[in-house]
């Protein structure tokens, strides 16, 4: 298994990953789908590290892997905290709803009208009820202070 | 001369891939159409998806060392269709679904790769603290039902193009990588170094973290806590910001 293929076999794998994640970055509008692209971004990396590590038999591969995790989480903390205060803002996870800070020479997005989408309303499944209805008092009922 | 062209010859099978790809993920991405012409384009996508899928493994099948590594095959289809479908898919919840199985598909990859400590800790990291934060948000922001800008893109043709050339060169790149002349790859050390079979994997991964990295792990605590601090920080100031807007307002 410590073999060329095998090294690039994996990072092919690492390349894809990363391939996807620019994809998703460049493309979706959704503060949170960008996020979860950059993080797919970092996990072509690792693998990709990690079978590097593999081949020459080094830890500096995994090593670097462990230090790509902790930014990743400092990362999301505070990028979350960004999207949160951008939300309350305008009220939208949109990253074209801050479009006023773009360059002076490119174009405003303008959204068109878009299609009715015919997707059904999401039904979950409902349990049968079972057994006898409990008797309740309706004026205790409402004098309770926690339901 | 076209006679001469073998149609499995490896540049004509990651050129292939590449252009299935850069079409697969044009029309799996969303666009804004209407229902029926989305659920076509889907099928198209997802069927020409499969296609690149099948060609990327065929390009891994001449490098050889794949089909006796069926367990890597495997993990990685899960961790690479489940990123296309993170990719792709409208509702940004499932996206992070999605994502969560991707990061099992990563954790397998890094497992057969030999790093038994980063496998788990890709799971419990990612998938445990990371994902769910994540998902916090997405249940505190999203609006019901889907968002009109979860159902259009930026440029989709533009974006599909870019990730399949970037995934082309990288491929091309990887291909070429021949064990000796390079110095990137002579040497293929002594596999004893970091197999994850060996008991003592995790304890020789934390001696080397904690002998030769010892000041990089202090700099990675401390970036840690300014991380905590710091997010606190901006949510409070916002927080006061909204309070005096409204005492004013």
């Amino acid at each position: 298994m410590q073999s060329l293929p095998m090294l690039q076999n994996a990072l092919i794998v690492g390349a894809i990953l990363f391939s996807l994640g620019l994809v998703g970055i460049l493309a979706r509008r959704n503060l949170i789908v960008m996020f979860l692209a950059a993080e797919m971004m970092l996990q072509g990396i690792s693998v990709s590290l990690v079978a590097w590590s593999r081949y020459h038999g080094d830890w500096g591969g995994q090593i670097l892997v462990i230090f790509v995790l902790t930014v990743a989480a400092c990362e999301a903390a505070i990028a979350l905290v960004f999207v949160l205060g951008a939300f309350s803002r305008t009220g939208r996870l949109d990253a074209a709803a801050w479009q006023s800070l773009r360059e002076a020479t490119l174009g405003r997005v303008i959204d068109r009208e878009l299609p009715a989408s015919d997707t059904l309303p999401q039904k979950f499944p409902t349990l049968t009820p079972a057994g006898v209805l409990p008797e309740t008092d309706e004026d205790e009922l409402l004098q309770r202070e926690h339901v | 001369m076209l006679a001469a062209i073998d149609p499995f010859s490896p540049g004509v099978l990651l050129a292939t891939g590449v252009t299935a790809t850069a079409a697969s993920l044009w029309l799996l991405l969303p666009r804004g159409q209407s229902g029926r012409r989305e659920r076509t384009a889907r099928w198209v996508g997802a069927l020409l998806g499969l296609a690149a899928l099948s060609a990327f493994v065929a390009t891994g099948r001449r490098l050889g060392g794949l089909g006796e590594e069926a367990v890597f095959l495997i993990v990685s289809l899960v961790a690479v269709v489940s990123a296309a479908a993170t990719v792709v898919t409208r509702s940004p919840v499932y996206a992070a679904i999605w994502f969560a199985l991707s990061l099992a598909g990563v954790a397998g990859v890094l497992l057969v790769l030999g790093a038994q400590f980063l496998g788990v800790a890709t799971i419990v990291v990612y998938a445990g603290a990371i994902l769910v934060m994540f998902l916090f948000v997405l249940m505190l922001a999203q609006p019901s039902g889907l968002a009109p800008y979860d159902r259009v893109s930026n440029e989709p043709l533009l974006a599909a193009v870019a990730g399949a050339v970037l995934l082309g060169l990288l491929s091309l790149s990887i291909g070429r990588l021949s064990a000796g002349d390079d110095p990137a790859t002579a040497d293929p050390a002594p596999a004893v170094a970091v197999d994850a079979l060996q008991a003592d994997h995790v304890a020789r991964l934390g001696g080397e973290l904690f002998g030769r990295h010892l000041v990089a792990i202090e700099a990675a605590g401390v970036l840690l806590l300014i991380a905590l601090v710091g997010s606190i920080a901006i949510v409070a100031r916002t927080e006061e910001a909204r309070v005096q807007e409204r005492r004013a307002g």
